[in-house]
């Protein structure tokens, strides 16, 4: 986390926040009805720059419709980064920040971020099967699949903050993972939505696995993180609390509203925040590629295991996207063809569901601290739920909502115009995926794990992590999902 | 807060019992999550996913 947010009292800290989800909303809300145009037959986003994998560079881009195939690779990319400079730098104005600064460092943030894409679709990084091997005319892979390239980008990210500081610092303005994540989520709704219609007794089953992992993270993870925390390493109170939830519900938003609903000091959520971060990172770089080998015939275990594993928004949702890559490009190679989606779907849902119930819990806690722990006139009141609900989790529904609807409640023209639209919008999802891993990448400065007392704080957070978190989430993941396949591709 | 406020505060900070509150907290919260969890894997088995 940035100094910035460090000397920000709580109230602030929870109205920006509050900000960004809404300003995420409004974007993700945005994308979407754009994406609807096409519909109608009016085709509003079909400049956005997609990537293939590749040999020769000068074919990685293209337009993502062929009506605008005109613009070439090069024209979509820079139609692409104007759009998202535009509307970005505007929206950050909402947030306090000054657009001109944002601009400047977006686009560093877009060419670095973008770039790193472009590497990882490579096809001696992305080709997976022997097929496409031969098709590239190439010996070797590293079988990453195209989305490897969201590895590149966290690589890269991860590179400018441990060898290159003042780049880092530099490029803060546009380091926002928290609001490129909940854009992206909000924009997910339609894919999953799209997914979810082609079997809604499959779908609407995630939703009881859903109920499980809030379960889970709330009342199992939470409460033996605090013990541990409170009893093994000797935390105060007001350590433990954000500690815990940072750990076990949803690493930055837990740890913020937890620790202001027991008015801790704004400090501590923050540096704890930092702490997830950086173990999110080590862990998207380990438990994909651990759920490729392991997991490749159970896929729903892996995305719930990735959405019950990992423990931010962004980190979760991205690292359920890789992991549905590898495990597809595996079963692929086996010759089994699933329908895409349905991992990072589960992985969604499972975040999103623990995700809900922060301002609750935050709410429970406030009330017992400012009742029984540490009394005093500023009491927690039940208006605090509302306050501190995700709000972009409303987009995300909404989208949800109206796209589960075109796909099954409209008519079949509708129906069928619709995944081309999805998909569209998808673009820019993915895209959103690229600057939420590279700036996860950027602020995550290893070195702050090897600071004296910061190296407590991390003590506790590996040892619950490794010692219980990530196991009882597969064996729970396990209990719900082992048999279960996404539905075959057609 | 800086780091070595930090790296001192953590040194020096008095060690805080565990309340009563507390432990029912930890008591409560983990207790009612094994059978809910019971529950829900119960439910599961019994109303299984159907493709």
């Amino acid at each position: 986390m940035s100094d910035i947010a460090v000397e920000r009292s709580e109230p602030i800290a929870l109205k920006a926040r509050l900000n960004e989800d809404w300003l995420a909303l409004v974007i993700g809300l945005l994308v979407f009805a754009a994406s609807l145009f096409s519909i109608a037959g009016t085709d509003l986003l079909g400049w956005a720059v997609t990537t293939s994998v590749y040999t020769d560079v000068t074919t990685a881009l293209s337009p993502i419709a062929k009506a605008y195939a005109g613009l070439g690779g090069g024209g979509a990319l820079i139609a692409t980064y104007a759009a998202l400079v535009i509307v970005l730098s505007l929206g950050v104005t909402t947030l306090g920040a000054d657009a001109r600064k944002f601009a400047i460092a977006f686009t560093a943030v877009f060419a670095l971020a973008y770039a790193s894409w472009i590497l990882g679709s490579y096809a001696h990084i992305a080709a997976v099967t022997p097929a496409e091997q031969q098709k590239f005319g190439i010996s070797w892979s590293l079988k990453l699949t195209n989305e490897g390239g969201f590895v590149v980008a966290l690589l890269a990210g991860l590179i400018i903050a441990n060898f290159f500081p003042r780049l880092a610092e530099w490029l803060k303005e546009a380091i926002r993972p928290e609001l490129y994540i909940k854009i992206a989520i909000v924009i997910l709704g339609a894919t999953v939505a799209v997914t979810a219609a082609a079997r809604l007794n499959l779908a609407s089953s995630l939703l009881l696995r859903g109920a499980a992992a809030i379960v889970e993270a709330y009342l199992i993870y939470w409460s033996i993180i605090y013990y541990i925390s409170r009893k093994w390493f000797g935390f105060s109170r007001e350590w433990s609390v954000p500690l815990a939830s940072g750990i076990s519900i949803c690493g930055v938003a837990a740890a913020i509203a937890t620790g202001g609903a027991i008015r801790a000091r704004p400090a501590v959520p923050v540096l704890v925040s930092s702490l997830v971060v950086i173990f999110a990172v080590i862990e998207i770089l380990i438990l994909p590629f651990l759920a490729q080998t392991f997991l490749w015939q159970e896929p729903l275990v892996a995305g719930a295991w990735i959405g019950l594993a990992i423990k931010t928004d962004g980190a979760a949702v991205a690292g359920g996207g890789i992991t549905e890559s590898l495990i597809m490009a595996k079963a692929a190679a086996e010759g089994i063809h699933y329908q895409p989606g349905w991992i990072l779907a589960t992985t969604t849902t499972v975040k999103i569901f623990i995700d809900i119930f922060i301002g609750i819990w935050a709410f429970i806690l406030g009330y017992i601290w400012t009742n029984h722990i540490d009394k005093g006139p500023d009491r927690a009141k039940p208006s605090e739920i509302w306050q501190r609900f995700p709000k972009f989790i409303l987009g995300f529904i909404f989208v949800f909502a109206v796209s589960l609807w075109l796909a099954v409640g409209s008519t079949p023209e509708i129906a069928k115009a619709l995944p081309a639209a999805a998909g569209e919008a998808n673009v820019f999802r993915v895209i959103f995926f690229i600057l939420t891993f590279f700036s996860i990448g950027v602020l995550s400065d290893f070195r702050k794990l090897w600071q004296q007392g910061f190296g407590k704080l991390a003590a506790v957070y590996f040892v619950s992590l490794f010692g219980f978190v990530i196991w009882v989430g597969l064996l729970i993941s396990w209990l719900f999902f082992s048999g279960f396949k996404p539905p075959l591709a057609s | 807060m800086s780091q070595p406020d930090l790296r001192n505060e953590l040194a020096t900070a008095e060690v805080e019992p565990l309340l009563p509150i507390e432990k029912k907290l930890i008591g409560w919260s983990l207790g009612l999550g094994i059978v809910l969890l019971v529950v829900l894997i119960s439910l599961n088995h019994f109303v299984p996913i159907k493709i």
